[in-house]
């Protein structure tokens, strides 16, 4: 019976090609997005997992308040580890980490490197992250000061192999670090290492300062507890930790700060967004929500083709059934039969799609920035997942067309050798309407992302971001940064470049938060604030306005010891009305005045609203390096700025990149959404379009003798292509209706997340909405003029 | 083989209620050959598919193999017709995908019988129908008359007792239709109870019987001439 069943199947398969390519290929695309996005998801989920304590390990995060502002920063003190272990017996471990960030590095002195990610680390590190050692000791490799543990691409960088690294010497700012171990690539982490070094190297007085100074936080903290039911009442026992062992030394700095100490799972790091100063870019939670959400849509609108092709071609089936059932077939065995036949539609399509998957996964990769590899076929939970899609589309979409097909009568179906009238057309209707809700809300997502991120970057920073090169100054590099001015004024013998300046931060890379005594009521009270050290050319640079007060000058010699420019969004925080002249400091010995207010500028993304900024003005900073070049001679700014860094800094590579690209970089997960919302937008209509097509040839093929009686009777070809198309457009608008409150919502929703955003403007639906209606138009017309160009006498003849 | 009594069935849509048999009483023996003709609408049709239990009466009662069949569940009906009733349509009503002989075995499958027996069945089935050297065809590469011989071989493969003909030689041209009836009436004298709808007088001649319908009533029972001739005939 089965032979008999699947004989059915593949015959009516290569029977009707038109058919079968719309359901399959539909199907398949829809299940390859499906499936990449789950690799995405499953990739996402899987940080730090390859951990072998990861269930019981945590990491000590902190909110920092001071005066009712809260920073909650991943940043702890280095003297936070010892106290942990050594009050609370339920830590079996605690380890840090401390990021020293880009260091260049050399093996050789005609070859340096830079390394982004640069880990010091507590000897014992290895006890509680257990990476897969290539070559090395886990337990001796950072026991000893100057030593270092090289990742295998690392290793591979600096000296060509992995295996010719073990025993080497690395120098980093005049040390030279012994390689001790190299390590095997591993799993998806928020540690993102070039290289481990043992915490020891960083010198006793480092070591000292860093445990001795609460308010120094530079260290991330990590702890394994003995068990991890421990972490509730661990957490409620640190309660008191502030009040016992930090308040002391705050009291001593005067200090009316507080801290509240809390320990996050490692295995939740990846997918929090709450905590400052991350080692490496977050994931985000809604993201996995709404990418899983995209892919079952997809799924949906291809499933829904195959429900609706079904059961519109019903006619051409129910004969077969009437048949089956006068010969005995009972109801059962016929469901089982058209069950059968969407099975192995659908295993023909995961085939395809599993093709697919294959040829996409590169391109996949680059537009989520995973590295996702091959061997996820390997992987059971992805086998499961295959079977259940199989089982899933094949049962629940097969399943209607099943019930259907088998529940026609013989003697309805025999005689007239056609499917009932009005066998569900409405329900097909619905589906219609259902899948272009889902593209529709999609192609608004699309516009609306795109409209959000052509504001965020067109948007007036208050500052001029464009034509900035900036140039990454080597830290620690004193020699350097005392010949900056030299090279600014050589830099600024082209007349190409306009302005070149030294600053030590710049907007959109977010150096945090201090803490600065202010003027309140005669008194000095503490804010937190965040802090740029500039030289004496960045306003003027940078574009930014004053409003009150002056600027920086070099003639004024007390503007580097006690000058300090603030925004007037610090001046709003500060309730200063007047603020030139008002004092303001770090401690009482470093205290200074406001010589001028600025006008507000984004120092962040336009996630966020303008924060309040202080500036201090050092000429001689290291940080960064900022030429605006001419834009009508670009090239050659561009090229005189980098010979004239590489005469001054000859033996490091020139590390440059572009103020508007650097400040755009924090839009990254938004232009992820983007592009996935805008390839997946186009994948749901274009399947969607698949569905009308078939929809449509079916239907005309119903109305053919409609069709040719209308010619007969004088109808005009774009009388019956009207006639065809009106109902499938009305079926458009009524999802055009219905989707655009479900986008609107949802996209106010997103919006929320910043806090400059582009108004929802009707126009933007209503575009959306004239793409798709065009779209499905266009898609019904053809199959509709193809019917009308028939010669009637043939429409009629062929009932 | 077959008792009909009072039997009644009507037909609702939304405003009209049509009777399309009333009060029909009537019985058929085993190894009968029965014709039933009428003008269009009479109910013939009506009748022959609830004789093959494909549509249900209204009320009255409908005696199949010394069973009451008319409220058995769509299973039970289903089984009875599997093992019992052959069909044979004036459309043929082939299975495009399917071959003569895929589609020849179709009513073997639905009683799972083992591959060889199959076989043997409906090879013999073809050979009885003269067309075993079409087997590997498809309907379309038929003409009018194999694909009716194909129909009629389906319905007898499994040897049912009980064939119902829904004017069987309705779309096929004068000589193809007789030797259609030919085959009935072998297949009659071989044994089977066959039961025919026509509005052909020269098929009806075939028949034993006559049964003519009007407005959904028997109005004459009659027996065909060529059935008289042979019953008084020396040699039945």
């Amino acid at each position: 019976m089965i032979k008999n069943y699947l004989k059915i199947a593949w015959r009516n398969l290569l029977r009707q090609k038109a058919y079968s390519a719309i359901n399959i290929i539909g199907l398949a695309t829809g299940i390859s997005a499906c499936l990449l996005i789950f690799l995405f998801v499953q990739h996402e989920l899987s940080y730090e997992q390859h951990f072998a304590k990861a269930d019981r390990t945590y990491r000590v995060v902190n909110d920092l308040i001071v005066d009712d502002e809260i920073e909650k920063a991943s940043l702890t003190t280095g003297g936070l580890a010892p106290a942990l272990k050594a009050d609370y017996p339920e830590v079996e471990t605690a380890v840090r980490l401390v990021n020293a960030d880009k260091q260049a590095v050399s093996v050789s002195d005609d070859k340096v490197f830079y390394l982004t990610n640069s880990y010091f680390v507590d000897s014992n590190f290895f006890s509680v992250f257990n990476y897969k050692f290539l070559s090395g000791d886990p337990v001796t490799a950072l026991a000893a000061p100057l030593s270092m543990v090289l990742t295998q691409a690392t290793a591979e960088k600096l000296f060509g192999s992995a295996a010719a690294a073990q025993g080497q010497l690395v120098k980093i700012q005049g040390e030279s670090f012994k390689v001790t171990g190299v390590l095997a690539p591993s799993g998806p982490s928020h540690l993102t290492p070039d290289f481990f070094a043992s915490m020891s190297s960083l010198g006793n007085e480092f070591m000292q300062m860093m445990e001795g100074e609460w308010g120094n936080t530079n260290t991330y903290t990590y702890v394994v507890l003995r068990n991890s039911s421990q972490a509730a009442s661990l957490q409620a026992k640190m309660g008191d930790f502030f009040l016992k062992r930090v308040k002391p030394a705050y009291d001593q700095m005067q200090s009316t700060g507080r801290v509240d100490y809390k320990i996050q799972p490692l295995l939740d790091i990846h997918l929090t967004n709450d905590w400052l100063y991350e080692l490496s870019p977050s994931g985000n939670q809604s993201y996995i929500f709404i990418f899983s959400a995209v892919a079952i849509f997809v799924l949906l609108i291809a499933s829904i083709n195959y429900m609706n092709l079904a059961t519109a071609r019903s006619a051409k089936r129910a004969k077969e059934v009437g048949l089956r059932k006068v010969v005995g077939a009972h109801r059962s065995q016929l469901v089982s039969q058209f069950l059968g036949e969407s099975l192995v539609i659908t295993l023909l399509a995961v085939l395809l799609a599993l093709a697919l998957v294959e040829l996409l996964l590169p391109t996949f990769n680059g537009l989520t920035n995973k590295s996702i590899g091959s061997s996820y076929l390997l992987n059971p939970v992805f086998g499961l997942t295959l079977l259940g899609i199989i089982l899933l589309i094949g049962l629940v979409a097969g399943s209607y067309p099943a019930f259907f097909l088998s529940g026609f009568k013989p003697v309805d179906v025999l005689k007239s050798d056609k499917a009932p009238r009005g066998s569900g057309a409405t329900l097909r209707k619905g589906l219609v309407i259902l899948q272009f809700t889902i593209s529709l809300v999609l192609i608004i997502g699309t516009v609306v992302v795109y409209s959000q991120m052509d504001f965020l970057k067109k948007a007036d920073l208050g500052f001029n971001k464009e034509q900035v090169a900036v140039i990454d100054i080597p830290s620690g590099d004193t020699t350097l940064t005392a010949k900056l001015p030299l090279i600014k004024s050589e830099m600024l013998a082209n007349p190409h470049v306009t302005k070149v300046s030294a600053s030590a931060q710049i907007p959109g890379q977010g150096s945090g938060v201090l803490i600065f005594l202010v003027e309140r009521n005669n008194a000095m009270v503490e804010k937190t604030m965040n802090m740029m050290t500039v030289d004496y050319d960045f306003l003027d640079l940078m574009g930014i306005k004053l409003k009150a007060g002056r600027n920086f000058s070099p003639d004024m010699g007390t503007d580097q010891s006690s000058g300090f420019i603030i925004n007037e969004a610090a001046a709003n925080l500060l309730g200063w009305k007047e603020a030139v002249g008002k004092r303001i400091g770090f401690s009482d010995t470093t205290s200074g005045k406001v010589i001028g207010v600025v006008k507000d500028f984004n120092y962040t993304s336009l996630h966020d609203k303008i924060a309040p900024v202080v500036l201090r003005v050092r000429p001689r900073t290291s940080g960064y390096l900022l030429a605006r070049l001419s834009a009508d001679n670009f090239d050659e700014a561009l090229a005189h700025v980098k010979s004239t860094w590489a005469r001054f800094d000859p033996n490091r590579p020139i590390d440059l990149t572009f103020l508007d690209e650097s400040f755009n970089a924090q839009y990254q997960s938004e232009e992820k959404m983007l592009k996935v919302f805008g390839y997946f937008s186009i994948l749901t209509i274009i399947i969607a379009c698949m569905g009308l097509f078939g929809l449509t040839s079916f239907m005309a093929e119903q109305r053919t003798r409609e069709i040719g009686i209308r010619k007969v009777l004088g109808s005009s070809v774009l009388g019956i292509v009207m006639l065809l198309t009106k109902d499938f457009a009305v079926l458009v608008i009524i999802a055009i209706v219905l989707a655009s409150p479900l986008a609107w919502y949802g996209m106010q929703q997103w919006l929320q997340e910043f806090a400059y955003r582009v108004p929802l403007s009707p126009w933007l639906f209503v575009s959306a909405g004239m793409v798709a209606l065009i779209i499905a138009v266009a898609t019904v017309s053809v199959q509709a003029a193809k019917a009308a160009l028939l010669n009637p006498i043939k429409a009629l003849r062929s009932e | 083989m077959l008792k009909i009594v009072n039997l009644q069935k009507k037909y609702t849509t939304d405003e009209v209620e049509t009777t399309a048999l009333n009060g029909i009483s009537f019985e058929i023996k085993p190894g009968e050959f029965v014709a039933m003709m009428g003008p269009s609408g009479c109910g013939k049709s009506t009748l022959l598919n609830i004789i093959g239990l494909l549509d249900n009466p209204n009320s009255g009662e409908f005696w199949f193999l010394d069973k009451e069949v008319s409220r058995s569940s769509e299973r039970q009906r289903a089984d009875l017709r599997k093992h019992h009733i052959g069909f044979v349509f004036q459309s043929f009503n082939l299975i495009d995908e399917l071959t003569v002989q895929e589609n020849i075995e179709l009513p073997l499958i639905y009683q799972k019988l083992s591959g060889q027996e199959i076989k043997e069945r409906v090879n013999e089935a073809m050979e009885q129908m003269q067309i075993a050297h079409r087997r590997n065809h498809f309907p379309q590469q038929l003409s009018g008359g194999q694909q009716q011989r194909v129909a009629i071989a389906r319905a007898v493969v499994s040897k049912p007792a009980l064939l119902l003909a829904d004017e069987p030689t309705g779309n096929l041209d004068s000589a193809h239709g007789r030797e259609v009836m030919e085959l009935l009436s072998a297949l009659n004298e071989a044994g089977t109870t066959v039961v025919m709808v026509t509005h052909s007088p020269s098929d009806a001649d075939y028949a034993h019987r006559i049964i003519r319908l009007l407005d959904g009533q028997i109005v004459t029972e009659s027996i065909t001439e060529r059935h008289a001739a042979r019953v008084l005939s020396p040699e039945f």
